[in-house]
């Protein structure tokens, strides 16, 4: 696939993510005040009663700030996991006609999921400069150009990761009548592993250790804490490489599952 | 009543016919839920590594509030989630006329017609970690506060049906539910914390207006508390008056139906 087609495709996706805006603004400021609403409700309550000014190295004031990152770098990352994706093609037989034009499908699915990012995006922004005036820069005293630029670069591989991760997914769909159970259960782990229901830091070390050697801390945790300039240039490195790996490992087996399941596919759906 | 229960019964069948097609989904929503079950309970037990307790409670509480949390998912999963998920379509599509023609209740019908067999399981996985969460509990608990416990979680899991169903029912005017429904299932998230970590004008909501502090808190203190007849009588009160408001709009509903044009 040429770059040039790959950006028309992202720009379609785009474009068509956008035209619904209503609904879109309603779920998004309501989705994040509720989830961020919890957090910090909770988090109130576990200052109040174990007594603590800090928590495994959070202040209140830098846990909220953690959370709003993570969370916004959580709808990023995993974009728009359940909609337009391959296990649909393949149940409604839709995939036929990828498979006569000149460019992979993977490819193409890959560019229509980073095009319908761009709502993400904007509520990453949106509701970032938000907080940021809202809380008078509390808790973002750590943040700097390095940091960001190590954030972005943890995002794209997050991104991609995360993608690859429900790819494989979806392709279970040539042989299962239903993979929607599997992408939800990939949610509740990463939820957790991944570090956006508590920050890894709350984790024991016995299984914090193991964790990192895991794909999930690249997912939230890693943009989220680069970003709030919690992670040293030479443990992001480090925590890069792993990712990586776990994306050639993803990636091989997104191959296998994909040629598998192409010798099983009638090309009439379910 | 009779005629109601082999209706029901008939649904059962069905259902089970249904999910033994697909047994592979069944599998997979066995493990699905059995993750959530264990991220839940995980995510708990790492928080109190960090502070005695959360809302007033310490950890035996909140795994039993967490157990009753399973359960109420389990059984809103089993019993009516697909139904809410598939009430906008029969609006939409004019499929409900199938149902307003039968001689019974359409509400009856339209809530409890697709019974969740593959979640069935799940519903038995939730009550045995909920029977395992009371056993551990170090102090000695009552017959009455349990039954009292069980009977508020049931009741608990009727506000949800209430509530969920609310939040579908305007699709009779707007005919697209699916950014209520979002909501609905944002704003649910409240149900997963102990109540007591809420505090001023949204506990208030929490406990009145959105009552989701009362589908497996409000349960979990009547066990742990004294007043437990006082809970009740709320939950009674609040059960009362979101299932009048259903019935309410869902009869206005009615009759702006105008089948496959709404």
């Amino acid at each position: 696939m040429t770059a040039r087609l790959f950006f028309q495709v992202v720009s379609m996706e785009a474009r068509r993510r956008m035209s619904y805006r209503v609904d879109f603004w309603i779920n998004a400021i309501a989705g994040f005040a509720a989830e961020f609403a919890i957090v910090w409700f909770l988090w109130k309550a576990m200052f109040a009663e174990s007594g603590a000014t800090v928590i495994a190295g959070f202040t209140f004031e830098q846990v909220l700030v953690y959370y709003v990152v993570a969370i916004l770098v959580a709808k990023i990352v995993r974009g728009t996991e359940f909609d337009g994706q391959a296990s649909e093609d393949i149940y409604q037989g839709g995939l036929n006609r990828y498979l006569v034009v000149p460019a992979p499908y993977f490819a193409f699915k890959y560019a229509q999921a980073v095009g319908a990012l761009l709502p993400a995006f904007v509520q990453a922004m949106v509701f970032g400069a938000g907080w940021w005036l809202v809380s008078d820069g509390a808790g973002m005293e750590h943040i700097t150009l390095g940091g960001v630029l190590m954030a972005i670069g943890a995002l794209a591989l997050a991104n991609f990761l995360y993608f690859m991760m429900a790819y494989s997914l979806h392709c279970v769909a040539f042989w299962a009548d239903n993979v929607w159970s599997l992408l939800v259960a990939l949610r509740f782990v990463t939820s957790l592993l991944g570090g956006l229901m508590v920050p890894l830091a709350l984790f024991p070390d016995g299984l914090r250790r193991p964790n990192e050697f895991l794909p999930f801390r690249n997912l939230f945790a890693l943009p989220a804490e680069a970003l709030l300039g919690r992670v040293a240039f030479a443990a992001w490195c480090e925590a890069m490489l792993v990712g990586v790996i776990w994306l050639g490992v993803a990636t091989v087996a997104a191959r296998i599952v994909w040629r598998r399941g192409n010798l099983q596919y009638s090309g009439v759906g379910i | 009543m009779s005629r109601y229960l082999v209706l029901y019964a008939y649904f059962l069948r069905f259902s089970f016919s249904k999910a033994m097609e697909f047994r592979v989904d069944f599998f997979f929503r066995v493990g699905m839920d059995a993750l959530f079950y264990a991220t839940h309970l995980a995510f708990f037990w790492v928080i109190y590594q960090h502070t005695p307790s959360v809302g007033g409670w310490n950890l035996d509480q909140t795994l039993v509030f967490a157990a009753g949390i399973f359960v109420a998912d389990a059984l809103h999963m089993t019993f009516l989630s697909n139904n809410m998920w598939l009430f906008p379509f029969l609006v939409n599509k004019g499929d409900l006329d199938y149902y307003l023609v039968r001689p019974v209740s359409t509400l009856f019908f339209v809530s409890l017609r697709e019974f969740a067999a593959n979640s069935f399981l799940n519903l038995l996985l939730a009550v045995a970690i909920l029977l395992w969460a009371l056993g551990r509990y170090p102090e000695a608990l009552g017959a009455g506060q349990v039954t009292l416990y069980i009977c508020l979680v049931m009741l608990g899991s009727f506000i949800n049906y209430t509530i969920s169903f609310l939040f579908v029912v305007p699709v009779f005017w707007l005919h697209n539910a699916a950014g209520l429904r979002d909501t609905y299932f944002g704003l649910s998230r409240f149900s997963g914390r102990p109540d007591g970590i809420y505090k001023g004008w949204v506990r208030r909501i929490l406990t009145s207006i959105l009552p989701f502090a009362l589908i497996t808190s409000f349960p979990t203190r009547a066990l742990f508390q004294a007043d437990g007849l006082s809970i009740a009588v709320h939950m009674l009160i609040v059960a009362a008056v979101t299932f009048g408001l259903l019935l309410f709009l869902w009869h206005r509903g009615l009759r702006s139906y105008a089948s496959a044009s709404s």
